[in-house]
């Protein structure tokens, strides 16, 4: 098993208004895995689902190897999870969440937990009702990553923080990596921020998984090609062409979006008659736009 | 790890939890102040009579404290989970039902503290008063009684509050449902048939849950802490 998360046709409805849609996900064994999509595209339904928090109507879950929720005990005390919002009891103080959470775990790193403290710059008296938003998140990182697990799960873990402690989070999170060789799988809408520490993405929207793929892939397969004389009808594309459109002033040029582009694919312009003029790279935020886009019908709103 | 259950709930019900080991603890003296003469003197010239009739109009709070205790311990049981959801307990490495058995332990535990007071205060309460010939103290009964009592109301008002609000007032709203239809449908059926004038169905119940054997009988029992 070389897969840390597996979701195979998972399905999940909430009434008429939101389901997940046949997700079938693989999150690579010591990958860095970005999960990516706009709010309310199931991101988080999808970790409570392989959380064991919530049942799948249909599909079947493997955590570690392990199927979900026969071994949620055994799966849970090598998970270390951030959800979206804090889940820790708001009268304690620091040093009291962290002496009841150790208890719970097996494998719980007093030397690393302390080392934490230092480094997060966190204060053990303070009350956690009293923390800030920024303080809450970093004892929440604290709290996981001194389970030693080998999956680490983090729901929008930077979401609202201020830029000093988002790096906080996540240099903690690439050293805990680097030293472990754990997987993380990291969900977000801030798709810069996943660009510079993942090395998987997949991408929901709509309760769909609309794309999975190596990050270098993403980054390098989707592409803003400006064509001369078009053709009317593309034909079969060597490429997966997301979206066209005419250059204003320009009739005989336009701008297409493409997926899956590799250098070796310009002769297929002068098949069909057209000229490629230039080949421009999208950030990994462009390409995310763009691939929604081209995912979603027209009358759907756009990102 | 049940440990860290006790710790939590503690810390939960801890505003709650004092009051009511205060009040547990002052009840049966209060209860017996005034009754009788101090210890030493003759007591053969109190009437037993009106020493016990004085002392049972304090007895509907004794049952009554023990309800509310059992509510105060379920209540805080369970309301920093619905607070967050229940994510924080979902994500910890246990099965449901092992989570829920520690919490229901840790309350149990948490029972004895009011218990012990009672049994203090109601020691103390007894050795304070000199008892008519024929009467006798029964500290120990009423504090056992008790502590029954506030685990019989716990575990009720714990199973209800594990439940969403929605399931909560089903089980409730069920429950009073069911005496006010049953009521209603007694009375209309009494006009059919003559059993029904002799016997009230929700009436049956109600007093087969509240007296011997039924579950609920140990808030009708003999709270006295003074009798023959």
């Amino acid at each position: 098993m070389n897969n840390a998360i597996e979701l195979r046709d998972v399905r999940w409805r909430a009434g008429s208004s939101f389901a997940l849609r046949d997700i079938s996900m693989s999150v690579p064994k010591g990958s860095i895995y970005g999960f990516l999509g706009p709010n309310g595209s199931g991101k988080t339904t999808t970790i409570r689902m392989f959380m064991g928090m919530m049942k799948p109507d249909r599909g079947s879950i493997s955590v570690l190897g392990l199927p979900v929720p026969r071994h949620m005990k055994t799966i849970l005390s090598r998970v270390g999870y951030v959800p979206e919002r804090p889940h820790i009891y708001p009268a304690l103080t620091v040093d009291e969440q962290i002496r009841v959470h150790s208890t719970f775990y097996d494998n719980w790193d007093q030397g690393w937990c302390r080392e934490l403290l230092t480094r997060l710059r966190i204060d053990v008296d303070r009350k956690i009702s009293r923390m800030s938003k920024g303080e809450t998140g970093k004892l929440l990182l604290l709290l996981a990553l001194s389970q030693r697990p080998d999956l680490l799960v983090l729901d929008e873990p930077t979401d609202g923080l201020d830029p000093v402690v988002r790096r906080d989070v996540l240099t903690a999170v690439l050293d805990y990596v680097s030293e472990r060789h754990a997987t993380v799988f990291i969900s977000s809408h801030l798709v810069h921020e996943l660009e510079r520490i993942c090395d998987w993405v997949g991408v929901m929207d709509g309760g769909r998984l609309i794309a999975q793929l190596p990050m270098q892939h993403f980054k390098n397969g989707i592409k803003r090609l400006r064509v001369g004389q078009p053709p009317e009808q593309p034909g079969d594309t060597p490429f997966t062409l997301l979206a066209r459109s005419r250059d204003e002033g320009e009739e005989s040029l336009e701008t297409w979006i493409v997926r899956d582009w590799e250098s070796g694919m310009s002769p297929y312009f002068q098949s069909v008659g057209a000229t490629l003029r230039d080949v421009i790279d999208l950030d990994l935020e462009e390409g995310f736009v763009e691939l929604l886009r081209s995912s979603r019908p027209e009358s759907e709103p756009r990102t | 790890m049940f440990k860290s259950m006790l710790f939590l709930h503690w810390k939960q019900a801890r505003p709650g939890l004092a009051l009511a080991i205060v009040a547990s603890f002052a009840l049966p003296i209060i209860a017996v102040e005034g009754l009788g003469r101090p210890v030493g003197r003759n007591a053969a010239s109190v009437d037993a009579y009106r020493f016990i009739a004085a002392f049972d109009s304090w007895l509907p709070l004794f049952p009554l404290l023990a309800l509310g205790v059992g509510v105060v311990l379920a209540l805080s049981a369970w309301n920093w989970d619905h607070q967050l959801k229940h994510v924080y307990a979902l994500s910890l490495p246990m099965t449901r039902w092992e989570y829920t058995l520690k919490k229901l332990l840790a309350g149990v535990t948490l029972c004895a503290a009011p218990a012990a007071a009672m049994w203090v205060g109601a020691h103390l309460a007894a050795a304070s008063i000199d008892l008519p010939t024929g009467l006798k103290a029964y500290p120990n009964e009423l504090s056992i009684r008790f502590l029954l009592a506030t685990l019989i109301s716990y575990s009720v008002w714990f199973a209800l509050a594990a439940g969403t609000i929605r399931t909560t007032a089903w089980v409730v709203g069920s429950c009073l449902g069911f005496m006010f239809f049953g009521l209603i449908a007694n009375d209309v059926l009494s006009t059919y048939f003559v059993y029904f004038e002799q016997v009230v169905v929700v009436e049956e119940i109600i007093n087969w849950l509240m007296h011997a054997p039924g579950p609920f009988e140990v808030f009708t029992g003999n709270w006295s802490l003074i009798d023959v």
